[in-house]
């Protein structure tokens, strides 16, 4: 499969009009400018194919099915398909010293300019809890970063430890970014991660040959900018006072707030509630189930799926409870003051001419 | 802590009520009342702030009253007064406060600054931190009987002027007669008009009055320099004579002071109602206009503005007599903008007129800017007013000012256009 991409999507049915439909799409979803998408539909479609050099450590594998096994095949798949992935243990064909011998070449021939994609947090406390063809996963990632153009942590664990981190974290693991620390990082969080963040980082790189601008947790403030519950589409539901408080109660069935269900949806960054999951079909909220908050650094461990975030005290027992310390301590001042003011009038002499002399 | 210090505290520590606790909690510090001072206005300096005044007793309310202040005072954050401060504050709360009131009627939470003022001039009192010309007066008024040292004989005299010029019998202890008419010393010595006026308005409307010999001052310089217990030792003279004489009503005459020791203090003063009224003289002369008794020959004919005196109209309630009476003698009254509750102050009350420091005295020449103005706008040559305090004061600005404004009494006015 070599060429530009656009000749590779005309020879899978996808037409120049769906593509640029598409560029459109993406960049508006970035907030980019209108001209940008015909921008990136004229540099994508001419660009060769970027050397993608993917290296998975300690994953599950949920990241690559999400972009690369969609129910049917997808646009993303698709562009997913038209990078040269020179190295992807889980998915190429090649094997042992083959497989480490494509992994050398990528690294060689495009020194400097291959994209280093990872999945999956890296091991610190023995380097035996995780090796490619005796390699311990550490020494891959610091190899293969050294010739990268970028590394761009795909999901939660690469980005920030995920899973495998969670208390106790058993294995030491640590995200791409405690490790590397001298080289452009994306993070594209998510337990897994939206597969259109992953092609928007790339149409973004390849048309303005930069990464997108990051936030403070290094994740594309594209699709990062706002959290779940501020675009939640359940929102009018809360700022009216209306939560389901069990999964099959009456203000369940009514699609209420899912707040007091544990949804850690108002301290969630991600784009889940406006590009939602499977084609545009559903997202968790959608579903009936409160946001797990899994783009966010140890969701594993924030205290409970089905935890509110807080629970607002009740505010008229609180009030009662107040207004009764209140009046007992007003009493008490009173009392006290009272006697004060008594002992102040008892020891009160008449003030007499002499008085008002210095 | 010296011994007067000590004292100092324990009397604010008395003195402070309900009302005050209220009003400093409920005080927002929005500065209202500064615009409603005429000291703040004429100088514009922030010291004169009037909820500024009572700083130092706020203090003491805050270190003994409240649990935060206790507090504070304990780890040291907030520092007992002291007798400097005090020194400093003497200015604040006698030269430069007349007990006007005009900031308790703009103050959003509906604090009466002045019952503030009032009570923490009962700390200074003790403090020994008083005008020189107020503790004068003061001794005066108790050891003598008047705050300019008349003696009864002296009055007498004037008295018998007035009966020559009016051909009406002043009666002086007379038991049983309605009225038992009470004066202040400003009245007998500079304005003996005030006593002929009275004389030939009684006489006219037929009501029978009394002098007493032993309680004819009005005025009370313990209120004035915050000594409740002197006070009262004078204003139950007056209750003690009238009481003996048996009278309806007691008659305070024109001074705003007076009337407000009178009326409103003195009951709480002794501690107990009267067993007579207290009435206003222009509160009578009204009743009388009302009764259609003070009828009129020919008018007052150059155009005139009315000073209603603080004590009287504002603290006193006595709003619409004044009015009433000015449109029955005078042809062209000229209503001001700042007229009746709002008045402004001559800058002498409260006490202040007799404190004769220098810098006292600058201070009331630049406060008295606001009258001078609203003489100016309504561009009158003759002021009215009904306190014989107010005239003092309003007669040294016009001095100090050389302006040639003519300031009459009410009562005066009335009586000088009585029909015959």
């Amino acid at each position: 499969m070599q060429g530009p991409l656009i000749d590779t999507l005309a020879r899978q049915g996808v037409t120049r009009r769906t593509f640029l439909k598409y560029c459109a799409t993406l960049a508006s979803m970035m907030a980019l400018p209108p001209s940008a998408g015909r921008a990136m539909a004229e540099a994508m479609a001419a660009a060769r194919r970027p050397s993608v050099i993917w290296l998975p450590f300690q994953e599950c594998t949920g990241c690559t099915e999400s972009i690369t096994r969609s129910h049917s095949p997808t646009l993303e798949g698709m562009i997913f398909d038209m990078i040269s992935l020179d190295y992807q243990v889980t998915i190429m064909a090649a094997a042992g010293h083959q497989a480490e011998e494509a992994l050398r070449n990528a690294m060689l021939e495009n020194d400097g300019k291959y994209l280093l994609v990872v999945d999956g947090s890296i091991p610190m406390g023995d380097p035996g809890y995780g090796t490619h063809g005796g390699h311990s996963f550490v020494d891959h990632l610091q190899q293969a970063a050294k010739g990268a153009a970028a590394i761009i942590a795909v999901g939660t664990c690469a980005s920030y430890g995920g899973i495998p981190k969670a208390n106790p974290n058993p294995t030491g693991a640590v995200s791409v970014s405690d490790i590397i620390k001298d080289k452009p990082i994306v993070n594209i969080p998510g337990c897994p991660p939206i597969p259109v963040v992953m092609t928007g980082v790339l149409a973004h790189y390849l048309t303005f040959g930069s990464l997108p601008e990051l936030d403070a947790k290094g994740r594309p403030k594209a699709f990062f900018g706002e959290t779940i519950h501020d675009r939640c589409y359940r929102r009018p539901f809360y700022d009216q006072g209306k939560f389901a408080k069990t999964f099959d109660d009456e203000g369940a069935r009514r699609g209420w707030c899912l707040f007091e269900l544990g949804c850690k949806g108002p301290v969630t960054y991600n784009a889940c509630a406006t590009v939602k999951w499977n084609g545009g079909t559903s997202w968790p909220v959608e579903s009936g189930h409160g946001c797990l908050g899994c783009s966010e650094p140890d969701f594993w461990d924030a205290g409970g799926f089905y935890k509110a975030l807080s629970v607002p005290a009740d505010p008229l027992k609180l009030a009662a409870a107040a207004a009764v310390v209140g009046a007992g301590a007003g009493v008490a001042v009173s009392f006290a003051n009272r006697a004060k003011k008594g002992a102040a009038k008892k020891a009160h002499q008449p003030i007499t001419l002499a008085d008002l002399e210095k | 802590m010296s011994a007067s210090l000590d004292k100092v505290t324990q009397t604010l520590k008395e003195v402070i009520d309900a009302p005050i606790a209220s009003y400093f909690d409920s005080c927002v510090h929005c500065g209202l009342c500064a615009e409603a001072c005429l000291f703040y206005t004429e100088t514009g300096d922030p010291k004169y702030t009037p909820i500024h005044k009572v700083e130092p007793l706020r203090r003491v309310y805050e270190q003994e009253y409240t649990l935060l202040g206790r507090l504070m005072k304990m780890v040291g954050l907030s520092k007992p007064i002291t007798d400097e401060e005090l020194g400093e504050w003497q200015e604040l709360v006698y030269d430069s406060c007349t007990l006007c009131g005009r900031c308790s009627m703009v103050c959003p939470v509906g604090n009466d600054i002045v019952y503030m003022v009032r009570k923490f001039r009962e700390g200074m009192a003790v403090s020994g931190h008083v005008p020189d010309g107020i503790r004068g007066a003061t001794k005066r008024t108790v050891e003598i009987g008047g705050p300019m040292g008349l003696k009864w004989p002296a009055v007498a005299n004037v008295l018998r002027k007035a009966e020559e010029a009016t051909g009406v019998t002043i009666p002086v202890d007379k038991e049983g007669a309605d009225y038992l008419v009470l004066l202040s010393s400003m009245e007998i010595v500079n304005y003996p008009e005030y006593i002929e006026a009275l004389a030939k308005i009684f006489h006219k409307a037929g009501i029978s009055f009394t002098l007493a010999s032993d309680a004819f001052e009005a005025t009370n310089a313990g209120i004035q320099i915050g000594a409740s217990d002197l006070a009262k030792v004078i204003v139950t003279r007056i209750v003690d004579a009238a009481e003996r004489l048996k009278v309806k009503y007691v008659l305070s005459p024109e001074c705003g002071h007076a009337y407000m020791a009178i009326r409103w203090e003195g009951p709480n003063l002794i501690g107990r109602p009267f067993g007579f009224k207290v009435v206003h003289v222009l509160e009578l002369l009204d009743q009388l206009r009302q009764e259609g008794v003070l009828k009129m020959k020919g008018m007052f004919k150059d155009p005139l503005i009315l000073h209603d005196p603080c004590q009287i109209v504002r603290r006193g309630g006595v709003l619409q007599a004044p009015e009433a009476l000015i449109r029955q003698v005078a042809e062209n009254y000229i209503p001001i903008a700042d007229q009746q509750k709002w008045n402004w102050c001559c800058g002498g009350g409260g006490g202040a007129s007799a404190i004769h420091t220098e810098e006292a005295e600058a201070l009331r020449a630049k406060a008295f800017g606001v009258k001078k103005r609203q003489i100016e706008e309504a561009g009158v040559g003759t002021m009215v007013t009904f306190c014989a305090n107010c005239r003092i004061t309003i007669e040294e600005a016009l001095d100090h000012y050389e302006m040639n404004t003519k300031l009459l009494g009410l009562t005066e006015l009335l009586a000088e256009h009585l029909e015959d």
